[in-house]
């Protein structure tokens, strides 16, 4: 069996770690999945779904590694006219802060429920804001 | 008060309905918008707010002659401005190629209360010299509203930038000297033409919306401190640029940061970021206030 729903998310930050865990724990409790896997997928090229834990300190040092490795000003390729668009790229950044952020997140689904570590929260991680955006979240299972 | 003089609100919720409408598809062909999608109007002003930009000039475009009907009318940027008049600056555009066109401009002006003209010469396939323009040239002088030409390369389809070119605007510059109008994008590639345009004739600005390689702040390094020197805009035509996205092309925060990264004197941010535009639009008082906050 498999259950399927996409989850959208305004964002407020050009960087923004959202905690979307109760929101994938509760679409397994009710997907009436009892033991398989379950994928929460970003439908974006510059967001990431991070798995980490849910302090405040921590999310700050990821948000500051994340620009150490990707500052936001430098001289990137992806800045100039895209005739295809019709605007202008200029989210180069947001592109390689999702490329090794990733894009996908699993978890095992076991007795109907989530297993995860207990530090292990999940987020849905804007690196390009603000915008509109939405992620998938599946259980296959039976 | 920070005013971003140059957004095109063509996909926005308010007026076009969903990715799988006809018009939708239809304003993103005719105005090179290729892979946009559609903006909640309430979304655009949260972004806005990120951003720091009090209020966005919404530029309409009229091909009705060639089209059958505006890319955006003047009644769909009226109810734009309505969802937000405190934060929407609304202008009128109309096709001089099209009978009644004066007719409804004086419409947009009276019974819509918009705030000035958008007309890009390139895409309507007119020089400045043309004379059905004058009738609306004249219209705005007489209700005392600015003019906004799209000015040198413009990113929309069958739109060649010969009828765009900043020299060529001269003459209505000589022929109507009260007339307050915008030569936009730095008139890019003729940024020369356009800086001889603003410093020569008083009631003629530009815009910055005119990002078109590089980022921001590389570009805007280049325009206004290697192709010109520094001082160029600081000491002599800081009262006429004012600030322009061009969003959707680019980003109001980013072109902004663009902007604001040159390091100008205070004075000088103040005045391209809203106080030229103030004056611009004709909201300005005469103790230099914007006459819309009193």
């Amino acid at each position: 069996m498999v259950k399927y729903k996409t989850c959208t998310v305004e964002t407020t930050e050009v960087f923004q770690m959202i905690n979307i865990t109760d929101e994938v724990s509760s679409f397994v409790e009710a997907s009436g999945i009892t033991d398989g896997v379950c994928y929460v997928i970003s439908k974006h090229t510059t967001t990431a779904i991070l798995v980490n834990e849910s302090l405040p300190c921590v999310e700050k040092d990821i948000e500051d590694m994340f620009e150490r490795l990707v500052p936001t000003h430098a001289p990137y390729v992806h800045t100039h006219m895209l005739p295809t668009y019709g605007t202008c790229s200029g989210n180069a950044p947001g592109h390689l802060k999702s490329a090794i952020g990733g894009y996908f997140a699993i978890m095992p689904v076991i007795g109907g429920k989530l297993v995860r570590g207990g530090a292990q929260d999940i987020y849905f991680t804007e690196m390009d804001g603000l915008q509109k955006r939405s992620f998938t979240i599946m259980v296959m299972g039976e | 008060m920070i005013i971003d003089v140059h957004a095109h609100p063509l996909l926005f919720d308010l007026i076009t309905p969903g990715s799988g409408d006809s018009v939708f598809e239809w304003r993103r062909q005719n105005f090179g918008l290729y892979k946009s999608g559609i903006t909640s109007a309430e979304f655009f002003l949260k972004v806005a707010d990120h951003a720091k930009v009090d209020r966005t000039v919404l530029l309409p475009e009229d091909y009705s002659a060639e089209m059958g009907r505006p890319l955006i009318s003047n009644d769909e940027i009226a109810k734009i401005v309505a969802f937000a008049p405190e934060r929407f600056i609304g202008f009128a555009s109309v096709d001089p190629r099209s009978g009644g066109a004066a007719e409804e401009l004086e419409r947009a002006f009276t019974e819509l209360k918009l705030s000035g003209l958008k007309l890009n010469l390139s895409h309507l396939h007119m020089f400045p010299s043309d004379a059905r323009l004058r009738p609306l040239l004249e219209l705005c002088l007489r209700y005392g509203k600015p003019v906004t030409f799209h000015c040198g390369y413009s990113w929309e389809p069958d739109s060649p930038s010969k009828y765009s070119r900043p020299i060529d605007f001269e003459d209505i510059a000589v022929e109507y000297p009260e007339l307050r109008f915008c030569l936009a994008h730095l008139g890019f590639p003729w940024v020369a033409e356009t800086v001889m345009m603003i410093l020569k004739y008083p009631n003629v600005y530009t815009d910055t919306s005119t990002v078109f390689m590089g980022s921001p702040r590389d570009w805007y390094r280049q325009i206004f401190t290697v192709d010109m020197g520094i001082d160029w805009l600081e000491n002599n035509f800081a009262d006429k640029v004012m600030y322009g996205s061009n969003n959707p092309r680019w980003r109001q925060e980013r072109a902004l940061d663009g902007l604001l990264s040159l390091g100008l004197r205070e004075d000088v941010v103040r005045k391209i970021t809203g106080e030229n535009a103030l004056r611009f639009l004709g909201m300005e008082t005469a103790d230099g206030t914007s006459a819309d906050r009193r």
